[in-house]
């Protein structure tokens, strides 16, 4: 049991629960001082992240059982990495988001996976994609866009729609805007269409770290197959996944990766993109967790005493992406960014993580929701993101709920302001 | 093993959401590594776990287990050995749904919470309305009422803000036989602003010095003092810690001061007392603050001469920080703390002038969030706590405490942290002062399970020289208070007729407090 391996980080824990709260530092009230959805939500302390290390530690020494209950207990996480975050900040010698993957495998190798993700693993298995849709109309999404097929012609950048972006129609004008942004700015775009395949990242979440590395091990030779240069994609999920988990798995893709808004980020920044409509609306931005805290990229270290690890292989969410969506927002005429508390490295996350949208709705919606009132305590008209599954996972909640807020993901926002808002 | 039928009674008090008897759930309710004194880190697995929401439901838990003969004990935070079970076949109440800051009264300066309130949650809700709270050195995310009716209560602002054993106000209390009761003005229908009344004031044997440890029913409301804030309402920081960046209102001036000796030191912190002035003001040696910021250098240096030498030439080393309603008390103030500083020999550094460290040591000191880096060097710690006493008692047991450490530092069984780690703070002036010698160490490594001993040899040598009460041993109950006891008015028999009094089936835990006596 791999589980061994993280032993001393387990026993490490002091079970001083700071694991479940925003940095001390950045607590600013009473209602947004904690940071763990699932201790938040189910309230007995193995539902921390210190609980959680506590709860290794009772399968290490057979005090307890791998059993259903116990495995309910470990998919009832959103694998956000909060909790590693704030562990970090006093302790180095503590991974506390590597154990919880571990559990994870536990699970997988001991036959305790939880039908939902069995079917979307099976999924991913037939179709490439963790929805069972059709494979075939995976690049349905972009029609008419001109874009080229890196499976016939080379370009400079391939661009990575990602399942939920690919399918979701709901979602389609995020995906068609983004491109179409991209495109017009005159980026040497291509994309894989049909043959692009899922990145493997919500298979390892709920435990199966050999798909991850099955997805990787093609996805890497497509990457160089294609000649591009840059990975571009506007699906954190997808983000996260070529950032930290491929790395984690010993797969480095060998291009320059970049999600859509460091690129445009970027492109601004060379004045290719220039909005200039004015769209006079007050914005709050959440966070996602896998551009931000867990999409930092992670770098193998060897070493054995942590304490000496080097700073830059701590995967403390510091190095993940912040900046880039805010300076985009701020380069947005007549649109106002109010923070909300809880934002960069310590957000709460929407709850679509770690398997949770898949098997447990119920507190994926609970999730989004205490994010709803706590971007609708700002002020704000509109909740802009970055991935599709916040943007998903927010408008799922604001369907059940009579309020006044937009969902937008910030490539829709942008195309608002450079007049030309995509069909969808 | 809870027979099915009483756990169905549990179950109906709190619902069946808010009850366990898993044994992956209660395994976190068992394990507690800082202030264990045994090598393992599991103590006893209870038979259930309860989440109480209510006085009510926790007064519904408490008669359930008065009928069934059912031992309990509630939590807060649950940080420490003294939040575990002492027993197996009992229940514990974890009160972390009780949440609620349920007033803020600007006007009496008080706040009315529930258990589960931590310091940081208050500090940052005080300060919107001007006001702040005591924040206790354990760190911001501890229980306010716990601080103030079960566990220690001191902190790095007892200079300004007193310790939490005097700044508890009305009490809402469930008796260990399921009773609830109300101290102080609440007791009279007459609100939360008074300890004392009108109403029953019985703050003595609620608390006593150091708290009941759990050993005397669950305290469900608490009124604590609140005290000015002059700073703005809240203060925005960009970082998580190191990288703090944060602007310091210009009302408040944070300052390291350091002695050339100990003589020195104790004559400028009466000084400072004397003068009442300062809003902070605690010692931290050098050698502690290196360990617990830099805990793989000093590891690496810790054994040089020249670290060593280095480290003890700053050892008597002040935080100290002024928090001033007006440019003028501002003016005073700075220049007390200067005159105090040339009188005794000492070097003031003005952390304004050094912005990067101020931002650090704003929230270090201001929100306590320096605490837990304790935590960082093995990931254990625990307390030589030598004294409440006054400030010339607690330098001769500020050296005790360093010489008994230092042997144990010697053969390997702690970390090696200069060992003067001794921090203390001055309290209502003069009146006390409080003085903890941390141990660090990495309950990981087999040599280092002996943390205990330096607690018993520091006990028994405080009760040879007769140098008052250490409340090292506080935690483990009976057997510490049958040492001092005798020394010390025989309080412990008064303790365990207090227990007895109010717990006479001895169902409340008294692993951490007494056992019931005559």
């Amino acid at each position: 049991m791999a589980l061994r391996e993280y032993e001393r980080d387990i026993r490490g824990c002091s079970r001083c629960s700071i694991c479940k709260w925003v940095p001390f530092a950045q607590i600013k009230s009473v209602d947004c001082a904690t940071v763990c959805p699932s201790i938040s939500r189910y309230n007995f302390h193995s539902y921390s992240g210190g609980g959680r290390l506590i709860l290794g530690l009772s399968l290490l020494e057979d005090r307890v059982e791998l059993t259903e209950e116990v495995a309910d207990i470990i998919y009832k996480c959103v694998m956000c990495g909060a909790c590693e975050v704030s562990c970090k900040i006093y302790r180095d010698d503590i991974d506390v988001l590597r154990v919880i993957e571990e559990l994870r495998f536990a699970c997988v190798e001991n036959g305790m996976m939880l039908p939902e993700h069995m079917m979307m693993v099976d999924a991913m298995k037939q179709e490439d994609n963790v929805f069972g849709e059709p494979k075939s109309a995976r690049g349905d999404w972009a029609k008419d866009l001109g874009l080229k097929d890196i499976n016939k012609e080379k370009a400079d950048v391939l661009f990575h729609a990602g399942c939920r972006l690919s399918y979701d129609e709901g979602l389609r004008g995020v995906v068609r805007g983004a491109a179409s942004i991209l495109s017009d700015a005159g980026v040497d775009l291509g994309i894989a269409g049909a043959d692009e395949a899922c990145c493997g990242g919500r298979a390892f979440e709920v435990g199966y770290r050999g798909e991850l590395e099955k997805y990787a091990e093609d996805f890497a030779s497509r990457v160089k197959a294609s000649g591009c240069s840059k990975l571009v994609t506007p699906c954190s999920d997808c983000y996260g996944a070529f950032k930290q988990l491929y790395p984690m798995v010993g797969k480095e893709l060998g291009v320059e990766v970049l999600h859509v808004v460091e690129y445009v980020e970027m492109l601004m920044g060379q004045g290719r993109i220039r909005p200039t409509v004015k769209v006079p609306l007050k914005v709050t931005y959440h966070d996602p967790c896998h551009l931000g805290r867990r999409g930092e990229p992670y770098r193998e270290w060897e070493g054995e005493d942590k304490l000496k690890r080097p700073s830059a292989f701590k995967m403390s969410g510091t190095r993940g992406v912040y900046d880039a969506p805010r300076e985009i927002l701020s380069r947005l005429p007549a649109v106002e960014l109010v923070e909300m508390e809880r934002i960069r490295e310590y957000a709460w996350c929407c709850g679509a993580g770690g398997g949770v949208m898949e098997a447990y709705p119920e507190f994926n919606s609970w999730s989004a929701n205490e994010r709803v009132d706590e971007a609708l305590a700002t002020g704000a008209q509109a909740i802009v993101t970055a991935c599709p599954w916040c943007e998903r996972s927010f408008t799922d909640a604001l369907e059940e709920r009579d309020e006044d807020l937009e969902v937008l993901d910030l490539m829709e926002l942008l195309a608002r302001s450079l007049g030309s808002e995509p069909d969808a | 093993m809870l027979d099915d039928a009483v756990y169905r009674e549990f179950e109906e008090v709190v619902g069946p959401d808010n009850i366990s008897r898993e044994p992956a759930i209660l395994d976190g309710y068992t394990y507690q590594i800082v202030f264990n004194p045994t090598p393992s880190p599991w103590l006893n697995r209870p038979a259930a776990v309860a989440l109480p929401c209510s006085t009510e439901e926790v007064q519904g838990i408490v008669k359930v287990c008065n009928r069934h003969h059912v031992r309990f004990k509630a939590h807060s935070t649950g940080w420490g050995v003294f939040n575990a079970p002492g027993y197996e076949d009992m229940i514990i109440l974890d009160l972390r749904r009780m949440n609620r800051i349920l007033q803020i009264d600007e006007n009496n300066m008080f706040a009315l919470v529930e258990p589960y309130i931590t310091c940081n949650q208050l500090q940052a809700e005080a300060m919107k309305k001007g006001l702040n709270c005591h924040i206790i050195g354990a760190g911001p995310n501890t229980s306010v009422l716990a601080s103030c009716t079960s566990v220690g209560g001191v902190g790095w602002t007892g200079i300004s803000m007193g310790y939490n054993c005097r700044n508890v106000l009305g009490v809402e209390w469930v008796l260990p036989t399921g009773e609830v009761v109300r101290l102080g003005s609440p007791g009279s229908g007459d609100g939360w602003f008074s300890g004392d009344g009108p109403g029953p004031s019985l703050r003595g044997i609620m608390r006593g010095l150091f708290g009941a440890m759990g050993g005397l029913g669950v305290f469900t409301r608490v009124a604590v003092k609140l005290f000015n804030w002059p700073g703005p309402k809240r203060i925005d920081a960009r970082g998580l810690m190191f990288d703090i960046k944060a602007e310091v209102p210009e009302n408040i001036k944070l300052y390291i001061l350091l002695f050339p000796d100990m003589q020195r030191f104790l004559d400028a912190t009466y000084d400072l007392g004397d003068a009442e002035i300062g809003w902070i003001h605690s010692r931290n040696p050098a050698g502690m603050l290196f360990t617990f910021l830099f805990p793989g250098l000093m590891r690496e240096t810790a054994g040089r001469p020249a670290m060593r030498s280095a480290m003890e030439s700053i050892k008597h080393m002040v935080s100290f920080g002024i928090a001033a309603s007006s440019p003028g008390e501002l003016a005073y103030q700075e220049k007390v703390v200067r005159e105090v500083i040339a009188r005794n020999d000492g070097v003031l550094i003005d952390m304004g002038k050094l912005p990067q460290f101020e931002s650090f040591m704003l929230f270090g000191l201001m929100r306590s969030t320096l605490s837990a880096f304790v935590f960082r060097a093995g990931g254990n710690f625990a307390s030589s706590l030598v004294g409440e006493e006054t400030t010339d008692s607690g330098a001769p047991q500020v050296d005790l405490g360093v010489r008994i450490k230092q042997e144990y530092i010697d053969k390997g069984a702690l970390i090696d942290d200069m060992a003067d780690t001794v921090w203390g703070s001055i309290y209502e002036n003069n009146l006390f002062a409080h003085y903890e010698s941390l141990m660090t160490f990495d309950s990981r490594d087999p040599r280092q399970q002996e943390w205990i001993k330096v607690d018993e040899e520091v006990v028994d040598e405080l009760i040879d020289r007769k140098w008052g009460i250490g409340i090292g041993l506080s935690g483990a109950g009976t057997v510490v208070h049958k040492k001092f006891g005798p020394h010390m008015c025989n309080y412990d028999k008064w303790q365990r007729r207090i227990k007895k009094a109010l717990d006479p089936e001895g169902l409340s835990d008294p692993i951490g407090y007494t056992e019931p006596g005559d």
